[in-house]
């Protein structure tokens, strides 16, 4: 009875095998959906390039540079939490907060444009793509500001390798979403 | 410098070449080669993708994971770029 | 047996198998209607048949969940069950419930009634009397089991089992709401119809087949929690956004094509990992457990559930399938085996290995029990091979060629009286099965040479437990 197994295959991976299942099924998920919005738009590439020019390319291109930095400032938050610098963590988790709030508010200023203009989910495929992929990488963005509130309240070396590890997930889905509905034509 | 604060700058370089890329293509600039735009604005794609995993994600500790993921994400990408490819019309 | 409040689990178990025997005897009749669709049309209508065919199912199934829950959770949290009074209560009112059914059922009594009428909502047809009966047993069970665990050692199983318990009971609230709009309607059906079998149940399938493998294989508790912690997290991430492959033509918005048909599709991913799990258990275990009965229906359960709710789900989940194929025999095929691989089987596992314990018959001979294993479970599988043949035939006439229902009916004879032997097979499986845990007296076998020498040699060796 006193066996003493270890999954030795896991013990390599850092941080997490909880969050690390989450990531993967999270890339399943978006990679799933990106496949679909490309083999869509083999369809209808002129209706889908049409669609994709009522989108703000730069907007987006800046919103990417918000979240990698963001994405920084979270390893950064890490760095100092195993420093056992909590001053530091915590600052550094606010402004990696801070630069996502950033990012939400280019997103729903975005939709809100994009509402105004009356372009709706069932408006065009393109667009049913368009939000149910940036809609669902916001929610994962909310999510992410709601865990750097509990790092802050609990900055331990373990709580910020896991909770940045989600935020690094859903930076990584944003630089693929992003080429794929902004730039590709 | 530290190996994340230089994998930061790559990443912002990176970004701000797959827009410039973009940008380039909708003034239709390399008429000539049409799907050129397309497969650069990929593969910066994956070079981004992968260093966040490497370096953010610290899977750099782990290369074997890296190796897996790197290659799941390449078949990733040029499945992408198969249908990117099919979605372009050529005229000829 | 370590603990007394364990017997509880003994009546629940006798009284799953009896409404098991009768779940399996009403649907070979309805096996013989589709061969002849006018046989009992005067006595027993198709559609009541079917009724009490999948009532009986879902509420044998609960039973025996209920049964592994007061048979294991004293084991987990070391203590006896907070009051086997309430625990018989409970049962009380279920069978009440279960006998108002098969009279309401049977002879359409009080049609219409808001309080006594039966509802007319497939699986969910039971009359708001008995459906508040049910809430009551449902509190009762809760109750009773969440006091004895608070009491006593918290263990990941315990608490996955006590979760997916507690989910499954708030969620059967949505039955009580029945908007007049039909979307909505379905919507809600779902609700309590998918996210039980596709959610909730699986954390308890999960949870029982944990035990089950702690105690069979002898793995260290450790790594069975992990297992259970990733089967548990991936049945969660995609069983409740994967409610949307039910959502693709009942009136809900375009966009649940994509979502069901993306997150459902990860739903092969739990199952995958728990039929992962119970082999490498098995095969990492060094315990020779001699319930061999229990073992083969614990594999049985990981296999068969994987095929049927993994594999066979996936094969109609794609909403560009699903076009084709929803509500054909397709569906049908894959409900069968889904049922039978995951959660009849686990039922019948949990049983094969405490039934012998409660009535202290150990170690007793098991050849009979592994026979019904492969009698029933052979069954199943052909039922499920006839049916999907059926349902490909049927799209194509019917979904593709545009031909008549009826008239395609027609041509599904053949597989409707092959479907009608499998399902022979299957009810004589369930008969053995019944029979070899309550009849056959315990032969008191001495242990041989070998045995005995490995008994004293080897401490990790049990004769049973
Ligand atoms: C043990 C788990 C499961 C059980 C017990 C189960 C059972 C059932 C049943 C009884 C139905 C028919 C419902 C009705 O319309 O009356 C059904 C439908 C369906 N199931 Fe499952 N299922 C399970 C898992 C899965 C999984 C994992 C998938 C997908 C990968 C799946 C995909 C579907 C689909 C797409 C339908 C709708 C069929 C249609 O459009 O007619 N199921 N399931
Ligand atoms: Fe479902």
């Amino acid at each position: 009875m006193t066996q003493t197994q270890t999954d030795q295959p896991f013990d390599q991976l850092p941080g997490d095998l909880m969050m690390w299942i989450l990531i993967v099924s999270e890339l399943l998920v978006f990679g799933a959906g990106l496949l679909a919005f490309m083999a869509v738009r083999v369809t209808d590439p002129a209706g889908f390039a049409l669609a994709q020019d009522q989108l703000h390319r730069s907007a987006a291109g800046i919103n990417t540079v918000v979240l990698v930095t963001s994405g920084y400032l979270a390893a950064r938050a890490v760095g100092y939490a195993n420093a056992g610098r909590i001053a530091a963590t915590r600052w550094a988790l606010l402004a990696a907060g801070g630069l996502g709030m950033v990012f939400l508010g280019i997103k729903f200023t975005e939709y809100a444009e994009k509402a105004a203009l009356g372009i709706r989910p069932e408006t065009h495929p393109f667009y049913t793509f368009y939000y149910l992929l940036t809609g669902f990488h916001a929610a994962h963005v909310i999510a992410g500001l709601v865990i750097f509130a509990l790092l802050a309240l609990r900055p331990t070396p373990r709580n910020l390798q896991v909770g940045a590890a989600f935020w690094h997930m859903v930076d990584l889905v944003w630089v693929l979403l992003f080429p794929v509905i902004y730039l590709l034509r | 410098m530290q190996t994340i604060t230089r994998a930061w700058l790559i990443l912002l370089a990176l970004s701000a070449a797959s827009t410039a890329v973009s940008f380039n293509v909708t003034l239709q600039l390399p008429a000539q080669i049409p799907l050129l735009g397309g497969i650069i604005i990929l593969l910066l794609a994956w070079a981004k993708a992968r260093i966040i995993a490497a370096r953010y994600l610290e899977l750099a500790q782990a290369p074997a994971y890296l190796r897996g993921f790197s290659l799941v994400l390449a078949l990733f990408m040029l499945t992408l770029l198969g249908l990117y490819v099919a979605a372009t019309p050529f005229s000829g | 047996m370590k603990y007394q409040t364990q017997k509880i689990a003994l009546v629940y178990f006798v009284v799953a198998m009896a409404l098991f025997a009768v779940q399996v005897s009403l649907g070979l009749l309805m096996g013989y209607v589709y061969v002849d669709g006018n046989f009992l049309v005067d006595l027993m209508p198709f559609n009541i048949l079917r009724m009490l065919h999948t009532n009986s199912l879902i509420v044998w199934l609960l039973l025996g969940f209920f049964g592994a829950a007061y048979y294991l959770i004293p084991e987990e949290s070391e203590r006896e069950i907070h009051s086997t009074k309430l625990a018989y209560l409970q049962l009380a009112i279920l069978v009440l419930g279960t006998a108002g059914v098969v009279v309401t059922y049977t002879f359409n009594l009080f049609e219409g009634n808001f309080f006594l009428g039966k509802e007319g909502r497939e699986f969910l047809e039971q009359p708001r009397w008995v459906k508040a009966g049910i809430v009551v047993a449902a509190l009762i069970f809760l109750y009773n089991i969440s006091m004895t665990v608070l009491a006593g050692k918290k263990t990941a199983i315990s608490n996955i089992l006590l979760l997916g318990l507690w989910l499954l009971a708030l969620l059967f609230l949505f039955a009580f709401v029945n908007p007049a709009n039909l979307a909505l309607d379905k919507m809600y059906w779902w609700f309590v119809i998918h996210l039980w079998v596709e959610g909730v149940w699986e954390l308890v399938l999960a949870a029982i087949l944990a035990f089950l493998m702690l105690k069979l294989t002898g793995v260290d508790r450790e790594v069975v929690e992990k297992w259970l912690y990733v089967i548990v997290a991936t049945a969660l991430f995609s069983g409740i956004l994967g409610t949307g492959h039910h959502f693709l033509w009942i009136g809900t918005p375009g966009y649940w094509q994509w979502i069901g048909s993306v997150f459902s599709t990860l739903e092969i991913v739990p199952f995958f990992a728990m039929m992962a799990f119970a082999f490498i258990m098995v095969w990492k275990g060094r315990r020779d457990h001699p319930n061999k009965a229990a073992l083969l229906w614990a594999l049985g359960c990981a296999v068969l559930a994987f095929f049927g709710a993994g594999v066979w789900g996936f094969l109609h989940t794609l909403h560009g399938v699903n076009y084709y194929t929803h509500g054909t025999q397709i569906t049908a095929a894959h409900g069968h085996l889904a049922f039978y691989g995951a959660y009849v089987c686990i039922n019948l596992a949990i049983i094969s290995y405490a039934m012998p314990v409660l009535l202290g018959r150990d170690p007793y001979n098991q050849v009979l029990n592994m026979a019904s294993f492969w009698l029933m479970s052979g069954g199943m599988v052909f039922m499920t091979f006839t049916l999907t043949f059926a349902g490909t035939v049927q799209t194509h006439l019917q979904r593709v060629m545009g031909m008549g229902f009826m008239e395609v009916q027609d041509q599904l004879w053949i597989f409707y009286a092959m479907r009608f032997g499998s399902g022979v097979a299957v009810v004589l499986g369930a008969l053995l099965f019944i029979y070899s845990i309550l009849v056959p007296r315990g032969e008191i076998v001495k242990p041989g040479p070998v045995e005995r020498d490995r008994l004293t040699r080897d401490a990790d060796h049990v004769v049973a437990e």
